[in-house]
């Protein structure tokens, strides 16, 4: 994964990040519009553009705040079908 | 103006739900508070904060009277450091009544000091304290400022023994928690002590809740929910009153949805339709009150509806003693608003837009702000900000403001000129100077006069939004102000001048703060650039102005500037009535006393000293630190330092003054004015005065200091300086270039000074001059230049710039003295150089005189004695002596033997033992 440097103008990238338990779509409003799969293993994958660094810190404050323990946090591409759940990246 | 303070996030938050008690965990708190930090850090929902209210409710009377709790529940406001260290200050208040005053009055200070002091001041007020206090910080995950996790780390290096922090967090705090835990600092309880046991789970859903489960079903729900205690709490509440229990739980067991989402779900669909709706309408508020909700809902009962859900454990923590403040459980509330969202997105702009109005009509403007952008009801949010801009510009909160002005979208601001204009403002305060121009000339769209070319002004105009017409009549000035503020901070000394006086122009008849502040501009530069007489014009037409806008603290500041100003002018009269005039309106305030109070004693101090008055520029020093630090400017710390050091030198005691000068240079810290008196330079005439000419050379040539410079005022200290180490070098050398360089930048300077009016400055040169000659043997010559600035200087009385050249100006004096011009005169300056003291000084020239047994053990303190030894001299107790002696310090204001001894000397308190001085 390239590195990114903070601060610096980006066009939204694509994360998916991985948390443990099955999160309703109904999450997805909360979550800003990111869309969300739930994954065979019982974890749900939390997936879209993010806008920049900051928004990828909100998103991750406000999954602290709801308790999910957080698995992974992986770069994709903004429009790449989240990996198939189950199989760690 | 104080902040504007929520106490109900100084209450210990209590919420009805029946508890377990957890002593496993309360005897970790026991024993963490002899550390200096317990962190609870652990998740949403983990029990934190009941841990600490149960923990705090339980403690036995006997120890929570020993044991004074100070609380305060932080939010995401508070990441601005005058907001949190002033509901920091008012937690501990509520613990110690009284406690944090100074420091408070500082945080309100027009100018506030750095954080460090304030904190310094307070931990001072806390050293009076006689009981432990348990400072606890509810939520401090919401912290991110970097200021005030620095300023917390300043608070727990310097903490006192009886002030303990507990601090309870969804992340662990930025502070050096590793150096801590290894120094044995930290306590700490996480997420896997405060997981409920199996035990404690079985108590809880059984004794508690009274559910009556099986062990088996107990253990289900233990593994399901890992011991979170939310998920359990809102599984108790969902299998209350159930039929079908182990159903449920082997449901709930085998299922794989978020916990909470689950119970949540479950909690929720069992509640009437009407609580559903309450519930999530008002999950949209931080805090819950009767009358808040009935105007978010539209409907009445909320008050009812509130105790309620109190009563049937719904998730509600109450946050004052009359229940009239509540709010959801943090975790509760976002699932509360997740649902919200997905179900009625529309619904949720209404619900915040009437938060918002409620809000402002009961005068929260922060929170109608809040709410407003939270509605995306930016033309709302744009009309309350502006009216919050005097406000927030009188309590200086503009981080704040800035976060604000940034949530808004640009094209709104945009056609608002007042918040262009003080988003110029935030800027450059912040020192961002690219974005200034542009808002102030989107500000000035608007503001152009319809000039004839056609309709569009008017059509521009009709867009134009204006909620606050007071501020929008102040705007012409306020942008041509803050365009001077920011030539001066690029450097542009003509643009600085040009648009200060267009301010002036355009400030409309009661703006006298926007001309103040103008004219201290102008001031600025007038003074930097050596035109002395238009800088002091200037100054008096900001300290006018400031009268009349009742800014008297800023009138302290402006008046060092005034004095120095007529100090370099020669006119030391004038200077000390500046200073006391000052002082006199610092006098007239009732109350507590003005910043900058300490800084008008140092300036009378340093023209006593020129006076050859030692005993009262020290008392006036004396006086400036017994003030305490809080009633000086920032800079007073050092100059402090540097007018204590020039009395020292006066006093012969260089190696004192080269100390002092050290710490000034280690505190100095710059303000806007010209430092027409650099620290180094000072150093570096004391280095001359000592003979250490090759340290005195490094610093000439690190500064880049040549005979050839072109002069100007800002340097022309330095300069001198240079000259006088040239003469310096000329004598230890017998260095024929040194003095013909000396002399030559000695004419210059002459010329430049003169030509400024300058005269202070002038009769210094003219002692050099007068020196250069000397030492080539030209005495006619020298008493000619000596001639010259006596005359200068008599009538303001100048004694110390002559004196305190020593034997050569001695001898030069009495050449003159022959000759007999002004010989009353130079006869006194023989007489002070040769140390007679003048007639008319008192015996103990201190505040509080020394009584005769602490004059004994002075004397013997200037002895080889310890302090057993001096104990048994006088035939007291070693307690006894060491109390004198702990007097003694205190009124000769030194903090050691060596630096009592010393100033006993300089103040002539012990003339039989008086020791030979260096």
């Amino acid at each position: 994964m390239n590195a990114i440097p903070a601060g610096r103008r980006q066009s939204p990238r694509g994360y998916e990040i991985r948390v443990e338990g099955h999160l309703d779509t109904r999450w997805t409003a909360w979550f800003d519009g990111l869309a969300l799969t739930q994954g065979t293993d019982g974890t749900t994958i939390i997936h879209g553009p993010v806008a920049d660094q900051a928004a990828l810190h909100g998103l991750l404050q406000k999954i602290r705040d709801l308790g999910l323990p957080l698995i992974s946090v992986n770069h994709a591409a903004p429009d790449q079908p989240p990996a198939p759940a189950g199989e760690p990246r | 103006m104080p902040i504007a303070l929520l106490e109900t996030k100084l209450y210990v938050p209590r919420s009805q739900r029946g508890l377990v008690l957890r002593p496993r965990l309360s005897e970790r708190l026991d024993r963490g508070t002899a550390s200096k930090l317990v962190l609870v850090s652990a998740p949403a929902g983990f029990g934190k904060t009941t841990l600490l209210t149960e923990w705090l409710a339980a403690r036995p009377d006997a120890l929570a009277d020993e044991q004074l709790a100070a609380w305060l529940s932080l939010d995401r406001s508070d990441n601005d450091p005058a907001s949190f260290w002033a509901y920091v200050i008012a937690a501990l208040r509520t613990a110690v009544s009284g406690i944090g005053e100074s420091a408070l009055a500082l945080l309100d200070a027009p100018q506030p000091p750095p954080i460090e002091t304030v904190l310094t001041t307070l931990l001072n007020d806390l050293g009076a304290v006689t009981r432990e206090i348990v400072l606890v910080l509810d939520d401090y995950h919401v912290i991110d400022a970097r200021d005030v996790q620095d300023g917390m780390a300043f608070l727990l290096d310097h903490l006192p023994p009886w002030l303990h922090v507990v601090m309870a967090s969804r992340a662990d705090p930025a502070l050096p928690l590793a150096r801590m835990r290894a120094r044995g600092e930290l306590a700490e309880i996480r997420a896997a002590e405060l997981r409920f046991t199996a035990d404690e789970a079985a108590a809880y859903l059984n004794e508690t809740m009274g559910l009556q489960l099986t062990a088996r079903d107990v253990a289900a729900l233990e593994a399901r929910t890992e011991g979170w205690i939310a998920a359990l709490q809102l599984a108790a509440l969902s299998i209350q009153g159930r039929d079908d229990v182990a159903d449920f739980i082997a449901g709930f067991a085998g299922d794989d949805r978020y916990v909470v989402d689950y119970l949540a779900e479950e909690v929720l669909a069992r509640q009437p339709d009407r609580v559903q709706t309450f519930l999530l309408q008002t999950s949209i508020l931080g805090r819950l009150s009767g009358p808040l909700c009935d105007a978010v809902t539209g409907q009445g009962g909320g008050k009812g509806m509130l105790e309620a859900l109190d009563r049937g454990n719904l998730f509600l923590v109450s946050l004052d003693a009359r229940r009239r403040w509540y709010r959801y459980h943090h975790l509760f509330a976002d699932v509360l608003q997740a649902r919200l969202l997905d179900e009625q997105p529309h619904q949720v702009l209404d619900l915040h837009r009437r938060a918002s109005e409620w809000y402002e009509q009961n005068g929260e403007l922060p929170e109608a702000v809040r709410h407003a952008l939270a509605a995306r009801d930016f033309e709302r949010a744009a009309d309350l900000v502006e009216l919050e801009i005097p406000a927030l510009r009188r309590t200086r909160q503009e981080a704040r403001l800035r976060g604000w002005l940034e949530a808004l979208p640009d094209e709104v601001v945009r056609v608002r000129p007042v918040l262009s204009v003080y988003f110029a403002g935030v800027l450059l305060l912040v020192g961002e100077l690219e974005g200034i121009e542009g808002r102030l000339r989107d500000a000035e769209r608007w503001l152009a006069p319809a000039t004839g070319d056609g309709a569009e002004p008017q059509v521009l105009r009709a867009e134009m939004v204006v909620a606050d017409e007071e501020e929008y009549r102040r705007l012409p000035a306020q942008i041509e102000m803050y365009r001077a503020g920011l030539a001066l901070a690029q450097g542009d000394a003509p643009g600085t001048v040009r648009h200060a006086q267009r301010a002036i122009e355009l400030a409309v008849e009661d703006d006298h703060l926007c001309r103040a502040s103008a004219a201290g501009l102008l001031g600025l530069v007038y003074w930097g650039s050596g035109d002395l007489e238009a800088g002091h014009r200037a100054y008096s037409a900001c300290v006018e102005g400031l009268h009349r806008a009742g800014f008297l603290a800023d009138i302290l500041g402006c008046s060092i500037a005034l004095a120095d100003i007529r100090s370099t002018q020669g006119r030391l009269g004038e200077a000390l009535r500046t200073f006391e005039q000052a002082l006199q309106l610092a006098g007239e305030q009732s109350g507590s006393v003005l910043r900058g109070t300490a800084d008008m004693y140092v300036g009378m101090s340093e023209i006593a000293r020129e006076r050859d008055d030692l005993q009262a520029a020290t008392q006036l020093l004396l006086r400036s630190q017994e003030l305490g630090e809080q009633t000086g400017l920032p800079q007073n710390r050092y100059r402090w330092r540097v007018a204590m050091a020039r009395v020292r030198e006066s006093e012969g005691d260089l190696g004192g003054a080269l100390d002092l000068l050290n710490e000034a240079e280690r505190l100095y810290v710059s303000d806007f004015f010209p430092n027409v008196r650099p620290v180094p330079a000072s150093r570096a005439r004391v280095w001359i005065a000592q003979g250490r000419l090759g340290e005195a050379l490094g610093w000439a040539r690190e500064h880049g200091l040549s005979v050839d410079d072109d002069l100007s005022y800002p340097r022309e200290f330095e300069h001198i300086t240079l000259a006088r180490l040239l003469l310096a070098r000329h004598r230890s050398e017998r260095a024929e270039r040194s003095r013909h360089e000396a002399a030559q930048l000695l004419e210059r300077l002459l010329l430049a000074a003169e030509a400024g009016g300058r005269t202070g400055r002038v009769i210094e040169i003219l002692v050099l001059r007068a020196l250069a000659h000397q030492a080539l043997g030209d005495i006619p010559a020298a008493v000619g230049f000596l001639d010259r600035a006596v005359t200068l200087a008599e009538p303001e009385g100048y004694v110390r710039v002559f004196v305190d050249e020593g034997p050569p100006m001695t001898s030069l004096l009495r050449a003159a003295a022959k000759q007999g011009t002004r010989l009353d005169y130079v006869r006194r300056l023989l007489a002070a150089a040769s140390g007679i003291e003048h007639p008319g000084r008192t015996e103990q020239a201190l505040i509080e005189p020394l009584s005769e047994r602490e004059l004994d053990v002075l004397r013997l303190l200037g002895s080889e004695l310890d302090g057993p030894a001096i104990a048994r001299e006088l035939m007291v107790s070693l307690n006894t002596m060491r109390t004198h002696t702990k007097n003694i310090y205190a009124k000769l204001g030194v903090t050691n033997r060596r630096a009592a001894v010393r100033r006993a000397a300089e103040l002539n308190l012990l003339p039989r033992t008086r020791s030979s001085r260096p």
